[in-house]
């Protein structure tokens, strides 16, 4: 049985998962690998036009499997973390997959939710792979050997390995080098790590000279720390992070700038934009952008502000630097 | 202490007679109007969903009028209704005004604070009046429900513009003044008969639903009175959801909360989990209304509204499966009154003929595959 995982959304953080989950249980994966300009075309053309960057960018990618593959692997993921919820889009997924490739094409739609305990998760794991094979020890051997793979991923993001080699299972190229600018480029995974979206804006950060932060490398302690000082809690699991990031970043001034990045109209990131705004201008340790993305987003005009942005935070250090050097003469 | 809270629909008169039968201060927000969404606008974040704006717009302008204690309800998620309060705090704090903002967290775990909520709202007031006065507003919210719901069923037979709505709002004020469990009847007895009253003409109706957000489909300035409009077009109108279906426990939700099992059940074949607001119930009411021999349906959405796009992308296929026309109108500051009257206008047309064809049993144009 051929399945396809589609390469957008919520691939960027499990997609190491779903792979090695389904390889192990014997089904032929296809992937549609990375975004193209065509698969966002495609995309565009097939989605509501109300639907975020990325959910448009995943229709293109579902379009670009349709026809290669038997079935499509879109699980639904309610909540990651007790009391959390995941974007409403998440949500609908599996039907929004549905209603684009029609009855063709079987989606298969485990569907993950922690207000329930483990045993309905592993429910829904284990009927997943049943579909595969008959044999429970297998089933549970995959996906045993598949949390594994997923937790050296995760773990090599934290690190700061790029996110193409941790995918591949590599870990030369680091986004993190020790070079003398550091910038914290926040946003969900499938805003910061997709190159096309992002124009490759990790790469250009490198070619500058800056080291970059994202909000895996941050470490987890300082992130819950800082949202435990929010008046009301996010409900959302992904937004916590990004929140609980740039918040961090500011606070312990991980970073010497922050590159908030949302895709236009993402519905959480536009409330929490406003708390991360507010609470970064009242923290006044470290400068913030946030840059909103679509698919008109023009490469000059992105490129310029970045930077702009980087220009203006390596002058700010060199004269904070300058400044130093004549007290220490006096 | 000055209570004020945003407008939605009916909610003016169920809440300010609370506050009127415990003899608490209220300042009611100014009608909605254009400079509700133009302040609204101006602060809100930018691709905030609508309803985030006019809801700022209507506190502003409440803060304006002297109001100094906001209510607003905090919820859970997934949609962003449940974050609105702890936004548009930080958002007037920013804008400078003073004031309190009292989120309500209608939630099972969260009963304490809620308790703390409604004590400080209340104030001396004790709770057994708190409780009465909740039970009559309700009592008055269920009451004008099913009047508004009368008004929607008749107005196309209006024989001069317009008779309904305005017998409508004579039946708002009567329920307001009203100020006894027990005269309550004589004024739901009294407001029937008035509408009843009204002028009719002989006219054979098409029917319409309308589907959507709760916001936007309660409120008639921000929806562009789309229920008067379809009205006055000749349509026999039902809407998916009233102010009550909210407020009251139903289902598995213990304190407030919308749960409708059958419009649920209804959309398993294209929706099966929920997304959040009104998602599921928008694509589960079209089959219903399907099922009820209605001619159209109107799918109301506010710009961004998360759980309603995900309906919006899913209702062409029950459209095209069960042969049922489906309007979407996506709204925001920007949308025009005109565009709507104009695509309402085609709208209703397109049902008209489509009714004539079923009758006359001509062969139907094929639906335009999405």
């Amino acid at each position: 049985m051929k399945v396809g995982i589609p390469g957008g959304l919520l691939y960027f953080r499990y997609g190491r998962l779903w792979n090695s989950f389904l390889n192990a249980l014997g089904a032929e994966v296809v992937e549609s690998g990375e975004t193209t300009r065509s698969i966002l075309t495609s995309g565009v053309s097939k989605a509501e036009n109300e639907s975020c960057l990325p959910v448009k960018v995943f229709y293109g990618h579902v379009l670009a499997l349709k026809d290669k593959v038997d079935a499509l692997f879109v699980p639904r993921l309610v909540s990651v973390k007790k009391n959390t919820h995941t974007c409403p889009k998440m949500l609908g997924l599996p039907d929004m997959a549905k209603s684009a490739v029609g009855e063709k094409v079987d989606i298969i739609a485990p569907t993950i939710d922690f207000h329930f305990g483990l045993w309905t998760n592993y429910r829904a794991v284990y009927s997943t792979g049943r579909r595969f094979t008959r044999n429970p020890a297998k089933i549970i051997s995959s996906g045993i050997e598949a949390w594994k793979e997923h937790g050296s991923y995760l773990e090599k993001l934290t690190m700061g390995v790029d996110h193409k080699q941790a995918l591949e299972g590599g870990s030369e190229q680091r986004l993190c080098e020790g070079r003398e600018l550091r910038v914290g480029v926040i946003g969900h995974h499938y805003n910061v790590y997709d190159t096309f979206t992002t124009m490759s804006l990790l790469e250009r950060l490198g070619a500058m000279g800056v080291d970059v932060m994202t909000a895996d490398m941050v470490p987890e302690t300082l992130r819950e720390l800082e949202l435990k000082k929010l008046p009301q809690e996010i409900y959302w699991s992904y937004e916590q992070e990004i929140a609980g990031a740039i918040l961090a970043c500011g606070r312990y001034k991980l970073v010497d700038g922050i590159i908030f990045m949302i895709s236009f109209p993402c519905g959480p990131d536009s409330i929490i934009r406003v708390l991360c705004e507010q609470e970064i201008r009242s923290m006044d340790t470290v400068p913030m952008m946030t840059l909103v993305m679509d698919e008109h987003t023009g490469e000059g005009g992105f490129l310029t502000r970045i930077e702009a942005f980087v220009d203006m935070l390596r002058r700010k250090k060199d004269r904070a630097e300058a400044d130093n050097r004549v007290v220490v003469a006096v | 202490m000055k209570i004020s809270w945003p407008h939605m629909g009916s909610l003016e008169v169920v809440l300010a007679s609370v506050f009127e039968e415990l003899g608490l201060e209220y300042v009611p927000a100014p009608p909605n109007s254009e400079r509700t969404l133009e302040l609204g606008a101006r602060y809100g974040p930018e691709f905030a969903c609508f309803p985030l704006k006019t809801t700022l717009g209507n506190f502003i302008e409440a803060i304006e009028a002297g109001a100094d204690t906001l209510i607003m309800v905090a919820g859970r998620g997934p949609c962003r209704f449940g974050y609105y309060a702890e936004t548009q705090r930080r958002i007037l704090e920013d804008a400078g005004y003073e004031f309190e903002m009292v989120p309500l967290t209608f939630h099972l775990g969260k009963m304490p604070l809620l308790m703390r909520q409604l004590r400080r709202l209340k104030q001396s007031a004790s709770w057994t009046s708190l409780a009465r006065a909740v039970k009559i507003a309700l009592s008055k919210a269920y009451l004008i429900d099913r009047l508004e719901q009368q008004a929607l069923h008749q107005r196309y037979l209006d024989r001069d513009k317009g008779a309904t709505t305005s017998a409508l709002k004579e039946c708002y004020e009567m329920v307001f003044q009203c100020d006894g469990y027990d005269r309550l009847r004589r004024v739901e007895r009294e407001g029937f008969e008035l509408l009843h009253s009204v002028p009719k003409t002989e006219r054979q109706p098409i029917k319409i639903g309308i589907i959507g957000e709760f916001y936007l489909v309660l409120e008639p300035f921000f929806n562009l009175q789309v229920e008067e409009q379809l009205g006055y077009l000749g349509a026999y109108v039902e809407r998916n959801i009233y102010l009550t279906d909210w407020l009251r426990p139903s289902g598995n939700k213990p304190i407030a909360g919308h749960h409708d099992s059958e419009s649920e059940e209804a959309a398993r074949p294209y929706l099966t989990h929920a997304v959040g607001g009104e998602g599921l119930h928008s694509v589960g009411n079209t089959v219903l209304f399907h099922r009820h021999g209605f001619d159209g349906v109107v799918h109301l959405m506010p710009f961004t509204c998360m759980p309603e796009t995900i309906a919006k992308s899913i209702l062409p296929m029950v459209s095209q499966d069960l042969g049922i026309p489906v309007l979407s109108l996506v709204i925001d500051e920007m949308t025009g009154k005109a565009g709507v009257a104009t695509r309402l206008e085609a709208f209703v047309d397109l049902a008209h003929f489509r009714r004539r064809a079923h009758r006359q049993e001509l062969p139907l144009a094929p639906q335009p595959a999405f």
